[in-house]
């Protein structure tokens, strides 16, 4: 429960953090790092269970039961070591904070994503289910592109590389982790840790193992992949010394830690691991060689130190293990250390660059000798922790001769990896050297500086002198270190370290370290010389960036052509892939079943040759008001093809919808110009192209379904029922409000969707200025005197009409739908010549809202006998009419209608452009 | 077969439309698609039987040679979606929304036709 309440108050106080900054400023890392400690105190309150009482703190709350996932933590020796790290370097760094920022607000970000970051860290290392550990890995990548990317242009490309590379790992942690539950059955760590048997059997074991390694050489910047640590180092100093250098890049280390008991046996795991990390550990020395910044030497030390880590858990002795834990630990302190004296000296002399900076020693003191503390650990110079970190590393080289994994007579191993870790120890010997004399030695030339306050320094103080003290007595760690290698190894092995060893192998590849390192610092001329001219013809961020850019080009090239503004670019992709398909789709046709009834009556012919005359002409004409002229005789054959198909309700449905569509057109053709702009020659040729192929694949598959089979059972079933159950005649209409009532109110909701759309799209009239007239409001002003004659006159009898046809649709043609056309033709008769602005006018919103809902309640009545939309047929002779809940439903369809038709006449009539074209691209 | 080349006329011209610079043409286009798409409707049904399904005092005779209702109750609603639809796109150009973004519009708000037809002819070869 501990665990929970220290994670819970972390995340209460990233929350918090930002208030907090917006009243505290810059002092805000003082709350926060009480917080810290707090919470580290609550960590280490389990310390004698965890490693005294070999005990483990567990926590499980069921979190995603389908995919198995819970929400495990789970503290022993290695997450608490990993603990301590986090949250002890996490109190510095907010102690450091405060003095580092700028004075004045603003900071709240950084604080909250810092302390978050913790948080996810936390998450990290205390993580007893995979999907956890997981979702903390990313939650720290993420905190680590907020801050590096927090420092504007400056960081965007650092931050992005960071991301890509880290998130890319994560999404191979993601793999390795899912195939890791699916093969144990189980999403609990600690559980699928002691299937070791079951894992390697399966046909993914050596995936999940180099996922995994993938995953964290990515996170802990390994080569070739570790080029974004070094570019991360635009983020402010407070972020480098917690991120970059103490926490997230260890977060590969742990992770490799915790995995390796599943491949404890697999030389090729521990070879890969080893020459990765020697490898990184030798040539990461190099670079810091190379660098003139000291935030560079100190990244690419880092780089460099975590190879020496992995290299270490690569050996994978509980010998190796105690040293990579040890000196995950020392690192943490001398580079954190490291970092923060860095920043001080930025801050105080306004440079990192050793070739300008010179005997600062003189000036600052302190600082000076806190950085000699720290610089001395990390070039492993006795008394400091450094030294017994790495006599032990040598100690653990030196034994992979005699490791489980090494074959018979691989005597030499341990002497080649110790041979490179002492190479790579010396370049850290020198390049330690490097920092303190290019900032320190000499003679002082800027005499106007001094000393910082001791709230800026202390917080460097801290791990510096514990780095001391620890070498002095090391053997204060023994426990923590020898429950972290049981913890992470299952092999009891009690770690000893001393500052002491007497006189052993490892003390004279210790001399002869200080020996090499020596001579290189002193020779450090031709040294310099001699590295600067080994320069690779490329970096990895450039190939970073030239992937990075290729891929976003091939993204932009695939996109290109939707990404025109004109509708036909998109639309000829989806319907050329209608063309392809089809004519694909031919190449399987076998013979199609003759049609029992002939398909062709004499008559159609003509119908069909009058289709092709309007067709052709409206897709020629250039004049908008005869392509809607022609679009209605198009419309009015079409409704004569229904007729002679047998289908009086559509005809009479298409001939209103002509009606109502040339009436509505007219409204918004009134404000666009008399003819259509021409389009260029070859792409009317691509688009006469285009549609000819689609008109003769629909018109081929229409032919190959058309009556190729008898009529359907549910036909049959309908025709010959229909009356019997539901008391309407007019078979089609019974479907529309009985058999299939839920499809009908469904497509009332769309219809009533696009009525709403549309007052939404136009503003309300009443809502502009007064309107300029147009052609209809100069009809208004008298020159319609027949037309508005007219329309009082019939309006009022062609509603009546469409009440008569709603009331006898269920048995003739008519109904809802041909009732509300008809009805929306009379108010478009009494309205239109009025004028925009004149008289009262039905309101379209309240028609479509009690039209959708009386025929969704009426839907509900249906629950009465059963189901929902089921008719009530029970007939109620009022004024001699039935009254069905079907004819309601029915009343629905209606008014939902003529909501639309109401909505288009009042939005369109009105006689202006609304504002938002007003000044838009029409100029 | 008359309806399968009825279709493929729409479909043609359905598609010539949509392929248009222009809202207006596009939407033209779409109902010609949609009319195209109601005849294939239709067609599912079989066009072999041509009796309206109005089954009041039918004979059994009467009902063997009716057309199928339900393709007919689908193309019902599909019309009056349609209708819809275009409705819809008309709202759009009148909001603004692409069409012929060349056009001028008179004060008030009437279009000059001879200004229209010369700033069409310079657009011939415009991008979109």
């Amino acid at each position: 429960m501990i665990l929970v309440w220290a994670l819970a108050t972390m995340v209460v106080a990233a929350g918090l953090a930002p208030f907090l900054a917006a009243r505290l400023g810059r002092a805000t890392g003082y709350p926060l790092a009480a917080v810290f400690v707090a919470v580290l105190a609550m960590v280490m309150s389990q310390y004698r269970e965890v490693v005294v009482d070999h005990e483990t703190i567990e926590y499980v709350r069921p979190w995603i039961p389908v995919l198995r996932a819970s929400f495990a933590l789970r503290l022993d020796g290695l997450s608490l070591l990993f603990s301590i790290v986090v949250l002890g370097v996490g109190a510095l760094i907010m102690l450091y904070c405060p003095r580092y920022l700028s004075a004045g607000s603003g900071h709240g970000r950084l604080f909250g994503i810092l302390t978050f970051f913790a948080a996810a860290m936390l998450t990290l290392v205390l993580a007893d289910d995979v999907v956890l550990l997981f979702v903390g890995w990313e939650l720290t990548t993420l905190c680590s592109f907020l801050l590096v990317g927090g420092r504007g242009l400056a960081g965007a490309k650092p931050a992005t590389r960071a991301f890509v590379i880290t998130a890319g790992g994560g999404l191979a942690l993601l793999a390795a982790v899912i195939m890791l539950s699916v093969v144990a059955g189980t999403t609990r760590l600690s559980e699928i840790l002691q299937q070791t048997d079951v894992i390697a059997e399966s046909p993914l074991y050596p995936w999940i193992g180099a996922l995994t390694v993938v995953a964290a050489l990515s996170k802990s910047a390994q080569l070739p992949l570790h080029f974004w640590l070094p570019d991360a180092m635009v983020a402010i100093t407070p972020v480098s010394a917690y991120l970059h250098a103490a926490t997230l890049v260890k977060g590969g280390v742990y992770v490799l830690l915790r995995f390796s008991p599943l491949y404890a046996d697999r030389p090729l795991w521990h070879l890969v691991l080893m020459a990765v990390g020697l490898v990184t550990a030798v040539v990461g020395a190099l670079f810091a060689m190379q660098q003139h910044d000291l935030k560079s030497i100190l990244a690419y030390s880092t780089v460099s130190q975590l190879g020496w880590i992995i290299a270490l858990v690569g050996v994978g002795t509980t010998a190796a293990l105690a040293a990579a834990a040890l000196h995950t630990f020392a690192h943490a302190l001398f580079k954190a250390t490291l970092f923060m004296l860095v920043g001080i000296i930025d801050r105080e002399a306004g440079s990192r660059d050793i070739r300008e900076l010179e005997g600062l020693w003189r000036v600052m003191p302190i600082t000076a000798t806190l950085t000699a503390f720290a610089a001395l650990s990390m070039a492993g110079i006795p008394p400091f922790v450094g030294f017994v970190s790495k006599e032990e590393a040598y100690y653990a080289f030196l034994s992979t001769s005699d490791a489980d994994w090494t074959p018979l007579g691989a005597d030499w191993t341990g002497g080649l990896s110790a041979g490179i870790a002492v190479l790579a120890a010396s370049l850290t010997f020198a390049y330690g050297f490097r920092i303190l004399h290019g900032a320190f030695g000499g003679r002082i030339a800027q005499r106007g500086l001094y000393e910082p306050s001791a709230a800026f320094w202390l917080p460097a103080a801290v791990p510096a002198v514990a780095g001391l003290v620890l070498g002095l007595y090391p053997q204060v760690l023994n426990p923590l270190v020898t429950r972290t290698v049981v913890d992470t190894a299952f092999q009891v092995s009690e770690a000893d370290l001393a500052l002491w060893h007497g006189f052993t192998v490892a003390l004279a590849l210790s001399v002869l370290t200080i020996v090499i390192g020596g001579a290189l610092f002193v020779r450090r001329e031709q040294v310099e010389d001699l590295v600067l001219r080994v320069r690779l013809p490329f970096t990895g961020a450039q190939v970073f960036d030239r992937v990075y850019e290729g891929a976003i080009r091939f993204g932009a090239d695939v996109g290109r052509p939707a990404r025109s503004g004109a509708t036909g670019a998109q639309l000829a992709w989806p319907l050329g892939a209608l063309v392809l398909l089809a004519g694909v789709g031919l190449l399987w046709l076998r013979d199609p079943p003759p049609a029992p009834l002939p398909t062709t009556e004499a008559g159609d012919w003509a119908l069909v040759a009058l289709l092709a005359v309007a067709v052709a002409a409206l897709a020629g004409v250039g004049n908008r008001l005869a392509a809607l002229g022609l679009l209605g005789v198009v419309g009015l054959v079409v409704a004569s093809v229904f007729l002679s198909l047998g289908a009086p309700d559509l005809a009479l449905t298409q001939v209103l919808v002509e009606i109502l569509t040339v009436v509505v057109a007219v409204l918004v053709l009134r404000r666009l110009p008399l003819r259509f702009r021409r389009v260029a020659r070859p792409q009317q040729s691509a688009a006469a192209v285009l549609a000819v192929a689609s008109g003769l694949t629909v018109g081929t598959a229409t032919y190959l379904l058309t009556g190729r089979r008898e009529r359907s059972e549910i036909a049959d079933y309908l025709l010959v029922e229909a009356e019997e159950a539901t008391g309407g005649t007019n078979v089609v209409n019974t479907v529309l409000v009985d058999f299939r009532g839920l499809d009908t109110l469904g497509e009332v909701a769309v219809l009533a969707v696009a009525g709403l759309g549309l007052l939404v799209l136009l503003a309300a009239p009443r809502e502009r200025d007064p309107a300029p007239a147009g052609p209809i409001d100069t009809l208004a002003d008298g020159a319609g005197v027949v037309f508005r004659i007219a329309g009082r006159v019939l309006g009022p009898v062609v509603v009546l009409l469409s009440v008569w046809l709603l009331l006898r649709g269920h048995d003739e043609p008519g109904g809802g739908f041909i009732a509300a056309l008809v009805a929306g033709a009379g108010v478009a008769i009494m309205q239109l010549p009025r004028g925009p602005d004149a008289g009262p006018r039905l309101p379209a919103r309240p028609l479509i809202a009690a039209g959708l809902g009386l025929a969704a309640v009426t839907g509900a009545l249906g629950f009465l006998d059963g189901s929902y939309l089921r008719p009530l047929t029970g007939e109620l002779p009022v004024l001699g009419l039935k009254l069905t809940s079907s004819l309601v439903f029915d009343v629905g369809v209606f008014l939902v209608v003529v909501g639309l038709v109401v909505a288009a006449l009042d939005r369109l009539a009105s006689g202006q452009v609304p504002v938002a074209a007003g000044d838009g691209d029409r100029r | 077969m008359s309806v399968a080349v009825a279709v493929a006329v729409l479909v043609a011209g359905g598609v010539y439309l949509v392929l248009q610079l222009g809202l207006v043409r596009v939407a033209f286009g779409f109902v010609l698609l949609g009319h195209a798409a109601n005849l294939v409707l239709l067609a599912s049904g079989g066009v072999g039987r041509r009796t309206a399904p109005l089954v009041g005092g039918a004979t059994d005779e009467e009902i063997a040679t009716t057309a199928d209702p339900l393709p007919q109750a689908f193309a019902l609603t599909a019309i009056v979606i349609t209708f819809g639809i275009t409705v819809y796109l008309l709202a759009l150009v009148a909001a603004g929304a692409d069409d012929d973004p060349s056009a001028e519009k008179s004060p008030a708000g009437e279009p000059d036709p001879a200004r229209s037809e010369a700033s069409a002819a310079d657009e011939t070869e415009g991008p979109s």
